[in-house]
C-alpha cells in the first residue's frame, strides 16, 4: 500500500517534471514573480502621531511586588516640567555584573535621595533609570535594567518613600557613561541614575 | 521506459526509499537528504543571478563546487526573463527548467533558488522573505527592513532615541516595536503601507518584547506595572489585558507556540531558564534544557512546533535549539537573538564582530553559517515575517 503510494507520487512528480522538460519544443513554465505588496515593501517615512489608547487600571496584584501607579513614564514628561538628572548624581548606585541586589556600599546613596524626596514634596516623580553594561544580549539587558530601577525603587519604597511616586525606565546598556570595552568601564556603566521631576 | 529511469534515478539520487506516514495521512513523498551538505555546481549565469543563487543555496547548507563532484547542476539563461534548469548528476535530462519573468533579476532568481531548494530540501521557500531588525544609527537606534539578506534595505524610524524588539504581525504589514521616542518606553504599532504608528502600549514601567501570536489575534509583552518584570497578554486593540505570571522573578522574551496555546518565555531567578505558560494562564513550567548551563535568553518558537531556539550564555552567547517539548539541546554557534525563517530550518541571528553587531544566517541541520553583509553598520534583534 505504501510502496504505491510512494511510486504513484514518485510517477506524478516525474511526470510533471517530464512534461516540463522532457519535450524540448514546448515552452517552460513560467513563474511570475509578484513585485509589489511585498511586506515592507511600501512603506512611509513619516509617522503618524501617536495615541495614548490604552491605559486602563492597574490589576489586581497579588505578588509582594509593589505595583507601579496608573502615569506613565511619557504623560509625565508630555507636561510642563523640569528633568533634573544633577541633582543626585553623586548619588548614582552601582551594580555587579548581571545583578541588580542592591550592595551594602550603595545604600547610603539611597538614604540621602530618599531623605530629600521624601521631604520635598513639590517634587512630582523620581525617575529611575537603569543600565547594564555591553556583555549580555540587548534583550536581556533590557530586562536587567529594568530589575535594577525596581530593586532601587523597593529600597525607597521601603524607607518610606510613596511608591506613586517612584517611577521606572531602563536603557539596556543603550546608554554608558563610559564605552571602553573593559571592567574598569563596565562598572561604571551597571547602574542606577536618579532623575528628579518637577512641575513646572 | 524513460521515465522508469528517471524514478530509479531520484530515488538513488534523493536518498531514497525509505517511506513514513501510515494509512490516515497523505502519501509522503521521497524523503530529502537534510543534514547533509548537498555539492552542487552554478553555471551560465552572471552578475546578480550567479551572486544569488550562490548566495541563497549555501544559505540551505549546499556547497558551491565543480560540475564533476558535484550531486545537482544548476544552468540556464539569463536575458531580461530567467531560465532555470535543475539537472542530477549524471542525467542527460534535467529534472525540471523553468522560466521566470517579472519582477528584476533579484527576484527571478531568488524564485529560482526556492524552486531549487524546495526540490533539493524539500522545504518551504523563503528567499522573497522580509526581515526587520535594530540598526545603530550614530548614538541612536532605528528600526530597519530589509529582504532576508540584507538587500532593499530601508530604515523605518527616524527618531534619534532608541529602539528595541521589532515584531513582525502575521501578513507583513505592521510591526510591534518598543519605542523610547515619548521619553517613557511604550509599544507602537508601525503600519507599512500607510507610515502611520499608534501607541500600542504605555503603562508605567518597562513596555518590552511585543510578539503577537500566530493567529494575529493577541499580543504577549513584558510589563512591569505589576512591580516586577512580568508576562502579560492583550487583544491586539488593546483591550482584554491580562498577566499570565506574576513572580518577582525577571521575566522575557515570550515567543507563542504556533498553535496559539502556549507562551515560552525567560524566567529568571538566579539562572535564566525557559518557561511555558498556557497563553490563557495557569501554572508556568520550566523547559527541560539538557547540557546548556549558562542563561538563557530570546527563545524563539519554531513555525512547525517542534523545536524552540535560544541563545545561552553570560558574557557571550551562543545559538542552541531544543525541542519544544524539551530535552537535549544542540549548541551550534556564537551568537544571539535567533529567529526563524518560515522553512522551520533556517536562523537568522545576530553577532558580536569587534565593535559591531551584524545578521547572519545558519542552517540549522548543517551548522553551515552566512553572513549578512549587505547592510551596513551594526544591526541585531533580527525578526522574520512570517
Amino acid at each position: 500500500m505504501k510502496n504505491a503510494n510512494l511510486i504513484a507520487m514518485s510517477f506524478l512528480s516525474v511526470a510533471l517534471a517530464a512534461g516540463m522538460s522532457g519535450c524540448k519544443h514546448r515552452p517552460p513554465n513560467t513563474i511570475p514573480i509578484p513585485d509589489s505588496g511585498r511586506p515592507g515593501s511600501n512603506s512611509a517615512q513619516t509617522p503618524g502621531p501617536g495615541a495614548n489608547d490604552a491605559n486602563p487600571n492597574p490589576g489586581g496584584i497579588t505578588s509582594e511586588s509593589i505595583p507601579l501607579d496608573n502615569t506613565a513614564y511619557a504623560d509625565i514628561l508630555n507636561g510642563p516640567h523640569n528633568a533634573d538628572a544633577e541633582k543626585f548624581k553623586a548619588d548614582t548606585i552601582y551594580f555587579d555584573f548581571d545583578s541588580s541586589t542592591i550592595k551594602a556600599s550603595e545604600e547610603s546613596k539611597l538614604q540621602e535621595v530618599a531623605n530629600y524626596f521624601k521631604g520635598n514634596t513639590k517634587h512630582e516623580a523620581l525617575i529611575m533609570e537603569g543600565n547594564c553594561d555591553e556583555r549580555g544580549t540587548e534583550k536581556y539587558n533590557l530586562s536587567l535594567g529594568e530589575r535594577r530601577a525596581l530593586a532601587a525603587r523597593e529600597y525607597l519604597a521601603n524607607l518610606g518613600v510613596d511608591p506613586q511616586r517612584l517611577k521606572t525606565i531602563t536603557y539596556g546598556a543603550a546608554h554608558p557613561v563610559d564605552t571602553a570595552r573593559d571592567e574598569s568601564a563596565w562598572k561604571k556603566n551597571r547602574r542606577d541614575d536618579f532623575v528628579l521631576i518637577t512641575p513646572k | 521506459m524513460k521515465m522508469t529511469n528517471k524514478l530509479f534515478l531520484i530515488a538513488i539520487l534523493l536518498g531514497a526509499g525509505a517511506v513514513s506516514g501510515n494509512a490516515d495521512e497523505p502519501p509522503i513523498e521521497i524523503h530529502k537528504p537534510t543534514a547533509y551538505v548537498v555539492p552542487i555546481a552554478i553555471s551560465d549565469f552572471q552578475g546578480e543571478v550567479d551572486s544569488v543563487l550562490k548566495f541563497d543555496l549555501s544559505v540551505l547548507g549546499m556547497e558551491i563546487t565543480s560540475p564533476d563532484k558535484a550531486a545537482f547542476l544548476i544552468g540556464g539563461s539569463q536575458n531580461g526573463r530567467l531560465e532555470g534548469r535543475l539537472t542530477a548528476a549524471g542525467a542527460t535530462q534535467p529534472l525540471w527548467a523553468r522560466a521566470y519573468a517579472g519582477g528584476v533579476a533579484r527576484t527571478q532568481a531568488h524564485a529560482f533558488a526556492n524552486d531549487i531548494v524546495k526540490e533539493i530540501r524539500g522545504t518551504v521557500p523563503i528567499f522573497q522573505g522580509r526581515i526587520a531588525f535594530r540598526q545603530q544609527e550614530g548614538n541612536s537606534t532605528e528600526i530597519a527592513v530589509s529582504d532576508f539578506d540584507g538587500y532593499n534595505a530601508k530604515v523605518l524610524t527616524r527618531d534619534g532615541t532608541l529602539v528595541a524588539g521589532p515584531s513582525w504581525i502575521p501578513g507583513g504589514r505592521e510591526l510591534l516595536y518598543t519605542s523610547w521616542q515619548g521619553g517613557g518606553e511604550e509599544i507602537l504599532v508601525h503600519n507599512m503601507s500607510t507610515g502611520k504608528r499608534r501607541v500600542f502600549a504605555n503603562y508605567p514601567g518597562a513596555n518590552l518584547s511585543p510578539e503577537v501570536s500566530p493567529d494575529g489575534q493577541k499580543a504577549a509583552m513584558i510589563l512591569s506595572r505589576g512591580g516586577s518584570p512580568n508576562l502579560w497578554v492583550c487583544n491586539l486593540d488593546g483591550s482584554g489585558l491580562k498577566q499570565l505570571t506574576s513572580t518577582r522573578d525577571e521575566d522575557s522574551c515570550p515567543t507563542w507556540s504556533p498553535d496559539g496555546q502556549e507562551i515560552c518565555f525567560v524566567c529568571r531567578s538566579g539562572r535564566a531558564e525557559l518557561q511555558k505558560v498556557g497563553a490563557n494562564g495557569g501554572r508556568a513550567r520550566a523547559l527541560r534544557v539538557a547540557g546548556v548551563y549558562g542563561n538563557m535568553t530570546s527563545p524563539d518558537w519554531s513555525p512547525d512546533g517542534k523545536w524552540i531556539a535560544f541563545a545561552s550564555g553570560s558574557r557571550t552567547f551562543t545559538i542552541c535549539v531544543v525541542p519544544a517539548e524539551g530535552g537535549d539541546a544542540q549548541i551550534l554557534v556564537a551568537g544571539e537573538d535567533p529567529c526563524w525563517a518560515p522553512n522551520s530550518r533556517t536562523l537568522i541571528f545576530g553577532r558580536q564582530v569587534g565593535n559591531k553587531r551584524m545578521l547572519c544566517l545558519l542552517d540549522v541541520p548543517t551548522k553551515h553559517v552566512k553572513d549578512i553583509t549587505q547592510i551596513p553598520g551594526s544591526c541585531s534583534e533580527p525578526s522574520w515575517a512570517r
